[in-house]
């Protein structure tokens, strides 16, 4: 296995204006080097092969016909398709989350921060919309292992859009439940694009998906103007 | 009265594949449940696909008029309390046939395209209760064109983890987070929350 890549950047902490250093929470995927190219290529197939068939009609020999390998070279990797939709999906949403993490890094507020890291994922699904299925769409179709990811990731998701309760300019204390909430709401739109195949411009779906976002923790009057700034 | 044997094809599906999982129910299994002949099962459809389908779709057309029974029967109430009305007939539902709303939101997401088609089409049917919400808020087009989809969204994902968890049967105890999460979008945090107490206070 390759060394891990420490995903750490920098940011601003709030309030405070002063840098420190934000890393990637623990338990998230690391991004790390895949071990061999050709594993790589099977799990980039994986994905583009689920996102484009669906988990149940998709085969390792669909995977293999978007690779140019040899069926051993999926076999020397994988035991079987399973097996290598859980690791395909690991290594999907430490990429998406990469980008996020390296997009909101720059940010000093959490209105900007989760801002530019929702761009980065909007923009991630706008360049492969397959991939974004195989990972939101297809997910539920894999097993309750990948449920088990999943559930996981919406977890870090959460947590992070909680991060408003220590902005300085929050102004409400929603409810425990608010997070996720927010998190399972966008969830929903991207999620309904994505099922129905309605590819463009996940971009387009930014304004309004920081208006739900910022709405519980600093009220209707910022959410309004964070959309029409974002418009 | 006598029910048809379509009728008892349908009901059995819901049955067989709530207790089986979709997978592994067979055309077999619900004719020996319905007590009909398998000639009978496949002049009235063409395969297991066929029927489930039907009766995903006459299963949703049972929650959505007992929700909407609920709703219209709140009607002199404010629109916030229609909802929460609302979902309470929901959860109340849901928790009673647990096996079923297992079937109907987990199962079915696994089921291919058609199954989960038709799982969307359903959660539509929900949008038109939440978007007088636009009118009562006072907000009408100012609110975000995706509004009913996120606040059902939320909804949704949080009575699918209590599903998922095994606590299908006790799913009253979310009733005030998901009144939360579905007047949110509408109403701001602060009014959502006032109605998030109410709701917790009345079960």
């Amino acid at each position: 296995m390759g060394k891990q890549v420490a995903t750490k950047v920098q940011a601003g902490a709030e309030g405070t204006g002063a840098a420190r250093e934000v890393e990637a929470p623990p338990d998230a995927p690391t991004l790390r080097p895949v071990s061999s190219p050709k594993r790589q290529r099977i799990l980039e197939g994986m994905l583009e092969a689920v996102g484009a068939v669906g988990y149940n009609a998709a085969s390792v020999r669909t995977v293999l016909d978007r690779t140019e390998l040899y069926r051993q070279a999926f076999y020397d990797n994988f035991p079987d398709k399973d097996a290598c939709y859980l690791e395909a999906f690991d290594f999907g949403v430490a990429r998406i989350e990469a980008l996020v993490i390296a997009a909101a890094a720059s940010e000093e507020t959490w209105q900007g921060r989760v801002r530019a890291g929702l761009g980065a994922l909007l923009d991630a699904f706008d360049a492969e919309p397959a991939v974004g299925r195989a990972l939101i769409v297809e997910v539920h179709a894999a097993g309750a292992e990948a449920l088990a990811k999943r559930a996981e990731v919406m977890r870090r998701i959460t947590d992070f859009i909680d991060l408003a309760r220590s902005d300085a300019g929050q102004s409400e204390s929603p409810p425990a439940i608010a997070p996720e909430g927010i998190a399972a709401g966008i969830h929903a739109v991207v999620h309904s694009r994505l099922a129905t195949k309605e590819d463009n411009g996940f971009c387009e779906l930014l304004p309004e998906l920081m208006y739900f976002a910022v709405l519980p923790y600093f009220g209707a009057e910022v959410a309004s103007a964070e959309m029409q700034a974002t418009k | 009265m006598v029910r048809s044997q379509r009728e008892r094809l349908l009901e059995a599906m819901v049955r067989v594949a709530a207790a089986k999982g979709y997978e592994a129910t067979t055309v077999a299994d619900v004719i020996e449940v319905a007590g009909v002949s398998q000639a009978t099962f496949h002049e009235m459809f063409e395969d297991k696909t066929s029927c489930f389908l039907e009766a995903y779709d006459a299963m949703i057309d049972v929650l959505v008029a007992h929700v909407s029974t609920a709703f219209e029967t709140a009607s002199d109430e404010p629109w916030p309390e229609q909802i929460a009305a609302a979902l309470r007939a929901l959860v109340e539902l849901l928790a009673a046939e647990a096996d079923i709303a297992r079937m109907a939101m987990v199962e079915v997401t696994a089921a291919g395209d058609d199954a989960r088609g038709r799982y969307r089409a359903a959660l539509a049917r929900f949008a038109p209760f939440l978007e007088k919400g636009r009118t009562y808020s006072g907000q009408g087009d100012e609110l975000p064109p995706d509004t009913a989809r996120f606040a059902v969204g939320g909804a949704t994902s949080m009575i699918f983890d209590e599903i998922r968890a095994g606590r299908g049967t006790d799913l009253e105890r979310i009733l005030p987070d998901l009144v939360f999460a579905v007047l949110m979008p509408y109403l701001g945090p602060e009014a959502a929350e006032d109605e998030m107490r109410r709701a917790a206070h009345q079960i």
